[in-house]
């Protein structure tokens, strides 16, 4: 039951609504600035005025690494809406990052 | 740097690198992660705080399997004294890229300072490896991580799963090159008996014990029986004392010598048994420990059974001076069976041993096995001084061709042959004896009955 919820959530069309992003990077290492970047042009691209993202350095701020779970950098976790997905990397491979935050297919 | 595991500190000529990576590979099961946890309380109990890093277990699964072995997590948790890290991805996380584990690294860092940590046990560091898709990131991360854990001047354990039957599986083989100390752990069913085995296959700038060393697992944790010495450090036989009979003691020109070996063997019924009651019972009597490893019948048929000629061992039980032990040979693997020897020799510290029998060893899994169980009980007494009496069940009456009993008999120092002969439609008892080191012996063939009063000479 449960997981038939979960599945009729993760194919759900991208609503209207806002997209809330927390991004975990290690200081200005290559791939943590890669994924900054290609957050950034992604949001720009699919889902402009509609994005926040919230950058963490665990360098400074481990804490929040631990309480978010986070063991390998960059960590992109979608926020909201609902439900959260995690993806781990520089987010170089467009095609699968749009897949995997629901925005596949989504070109308005 | 101690591993709180005495026989793995003397394999490992005094412990495990201090400020170094050490690598524990072993298979599923074989007993690696419970090294490595044992390392890491022994250190947080001694002053040095740990961190538990892992990959697969759940935290609370960690704290419960201590906890069946009574050891307890979470009170050296609360001390921070230890924590455990719950290491374990999200296994619905979508991988995208190229990424490291510089997170867990920033959260380690935090706990090292906060608890000033010296130790880290990384658990199951495949788990992590096998995030990586290519094996050249594989192995960049994993110097990371050794360089990260050398800057931290931290001792490290890393366990990493192999497939049995291999040691290091290429994959991980340059973890080989990079660790400073490499044990590998496997555990292997001989004859449907498991044994655990351990093996230091490097340890950069020390000695160390270059054998496989069988160990076991108890309640305790892990118990591994190194072989002590690789000189023989027998001590001289003592003086003879009486075999319990008069008529063998002259036989034998005094007695048995305190301190060295001796096999009684013969064929079913012989009366090897009631023999060696008799001088259990004589010894005992004396006020000389006697501890009898009983592997052919419990320790109360035995008692009961030596009622017949004789000889009341309950009174000797209950007195404290006779120790009976009695164990299914198949039941444990062999090092098992010698711990918990080993550990009466240490503990009640008898003057004489009784194997009975040693034809029952083989069923500990093979004829090496019980030659391995054998000699090292023979070396143990011989170390300590210690009578060590081996009785032999041979199956024919052609018994000189059966006495090696499996190959120990160039180490024994006293044979004493019994067999039983159908002579005029009734049962010859005979003994003689075959061999005694140092001493003077009669090479007579005697007669001998077995009544109610002990065993008695016939006189020809």
């Amino acid at each position: 039951m449960k997981a038939r919820k979960r599945e009729r959530r993760r194919n759900a069309k991208p609503g209207g609504g806002t997209y809330v992003f927390r991004l975990f990077v290690a200081g200005n290492e290559s791939n943590s600035s890669q994924a900054r970047g290609n957050l950034a042009r992604l949001c720009e691209e699919h889902i402009k005025g509609r994005y926040k993202i919230d950058v963490v350095d665990v360098l400074k701020d481990a804490a929040a690494a631990y309480k978010n779970g986070v063991l390998v950098t960059p960590t992109l976790i979608l926020l909201k809406p609902l439900p959260k997905v995690t993806v781990l990397g520089n987010l170089n491979d467009t095609g699968q990052v749009l897949a995997a935050l629901r925005l596949a297919g989504d070109e308005r | 740097m101690s591993t709180g595991i005495a026989g793995l500190d003397l394999v490992l000529g005094g412990g495990l690198p201090a400020g170094r990576v050490t690598l524990l590979s072993g298979g599923p099961g074989s007993g690696k992660s419970m090294i490595g946890l044992q390392c890491l309380l022994h250190g947080a109990d001694a002053g040095q705080p740990g961190i538990l890093v892992m990959f697969e277990e759940r935290a609370v699964a960690v704290r419960q399997n201590a906890s069946s072995r009574g050891w307890d997590l979470a009170r050296l948790e609360k001390k921070n004294k230890l924590y455990l890290m719950d290491a374990r991805l999200d296994p619905e996380s979508v991988i995208s890229g190229e990424f490291s584990i510089k997170g867990l690294l920033a959260i380690l860092d935090q706990r090292i300072k906060a608890m000033r940590a010296k130790l880290i046990l990384i658990d199951a560091a495949d788990a992590l490896l096998h995030l990586y898709d290519s094996p050249m990131r594989e192995r960049r991360e994993l110097y990371a991580l050794h360089e990260w854990l050398l800057d931290r001047g931290l001792t490290a354990i890393m366990t990493v799963k192999t497939v049995p039957q291999e040691e290091a599986p290429s994959r991980y083989a340059f973890m080989d090159f990079m660790a400073d100390c490499v044990i590998h752990v496997d555990q292997r069913v001989t004859a449907q008996i498991t044994t655990r085995r351990l093996r230091v296959i490097k340890y950069r700038g020390s000695g160390y014990g270059r054998n496989e060393y069988p160990f076991i697992i108890d309640e305790n944790g892990i118990n591994i029986i190194p072989i002590t010495s690789n000189v023989l450090q027998h001590r001289p036989p003592g003086p003879k004392v009486s075999s319990g009979q008069a008529w063998l003691d002259d036989v034998l020109a005094g007695g048995y010598k305190c301190g060295t070996s001796i096999l009684i063997a013969g064929t079913a019924g012989a009366g090897k048994t009631t023999l060696a009651c008799v001088f259990t019972r004589a010894a005992c009597l004396r006020g000389e420990r006697v501890l009898y490893l009983n592997f052919e019948e419990s320790a109360e048929s035995m008692v009961s059974n030596m009622l017949s000629p004789g000889l009341a061992l309950q009174p000797l039980i209950k007195s404290g001076t006779l120790v009976v032990r009695s164990y299914l040979p198949e039941a444990m693997g062999v090092e098992e069976h010698l711990f918990h020897a080993l550990k009466d020799l240490d503990e009640f510290q008898p003057q004489h041993v009784v194997v009975d029998a040693i034809s029952a060893c083989e069923r500990m899994g093979s004829d090496q096995a019980a030659f391995e169980y054998l000699m090292r009980i023979l070396n143990a007494c011989k170390e300590r001084g210690i009578t060590c009496i081996y009785i032999n069940q041979t199956a024919g009456l052609d018994i000189v061709a059966e006495i090696s009993g499996i190959g120990i008999s160039s180490v024994i120092d006293t044979i004493v042959l019994l067999r039983h002969l159908p002579i005029g439609g009734a049962i010859v008892r005979q003994l003689i004896v075959m061999k005694s080191r140092g001493s003077k012996h009669s090479e007579q063939f005697h007669e001998f009955r077995i009544t109610d009063r002990g065993v008695d000479r016939v006189k020809a």
